[in-house]
């Protein structure tokens, strides 16, 4: 009754493209979509390329050359790692106002990379386990 | 073109202003300091993914962020 016939190269392509439309202006629609689109423009293309593979991305202290992984989440998702990549001491630290989880995870990454020293006065600790870093899914 | 792009609960508000053109350049310095008055920070992008604050106006960057300021959680 019905058949399934192979779809052309041009049109697979014509959908594919439909769909990351879709995909886009969904995302441009809301004040998360926004927020994360803009962190992927301002991250490095290393960091860009962790943040899509693993859910998380690393910056480079300004002061003190410590590395910190930024998850995602808009508090409890910053942590201090050390030479092995293990999870240190946890800094909880945000913007004011309640921004989507994008610019929070931007403006975290910004701070730490102009100004740690300001990061570290104001953060609070806490010791991080992988209750705070679970990750569903890459948002990158 | 130049856009000034301000955090805030729906992702952000952009403002774009003709650098060439004095008002206009006028009209960014004013919400540069209104913004940086109140307690944001303001950052450019200088090269492949490098960020940098800035503390006064610059009339040359293509594009400032501007974000509140940061509390402990």
């Amino acid at each position: 009754m019905f058949s399934f016939r192979p779809l052309s190269p041009g049109a697979r392509s014509r959908i594919k493209a439909a769909r990351a439309l879709f995909i886009r202006h969904g995302a441009e629609s809301t004040p998360e979509g926004r927020s994360l689109l803009l962190l992927r423009k301002w991250l490095s293309p290393a960091q860009r390329e962790q943040f899509a593979r693993r859910g998380y991305f690393e910056v480079v202290g300004s002061e003190s050359g410590k590395r910190y992984r930024i998850h995602v989440g808009a508090s409890v998702n910053v942590c201090e790692i050390d030479e092995r990549g293990r999870p240190r001491e946890g800094l909880c630290f945000m913007p004011i106002g309640a921004l989507p989880i994008g610019d929070v995870m931007l403006a975290q990454k910004i701070s730490l990379e102009t100004c740690e020293g300001k990061v570290r006065a104001v953060a609070r600790r806490f010791t991080p386990n992988g209750f705070y870093f679970r990750q569903a899914r890459p948002l990158g | 073109m130049a856009i000034q792009i301000v955090m805030d609960r729906t992702g952000d508000s952009r403002h774009s202003f003709n650098p060439h053109d004095v008002q206009e350049l006028a009209k960014a310095e004013r919400r540069f300091h209104e913004l940086t008055n109140a307690g944001f920070t303001a950052a450019v992008r200088t090269g492949h993914g490098e960020i940098s604050q800035i503390r006064s106006f610059d009339p040359a960057a293509e594009e400032t962020l501007f974000f509140p300021r940061l509390v402990g959680g």
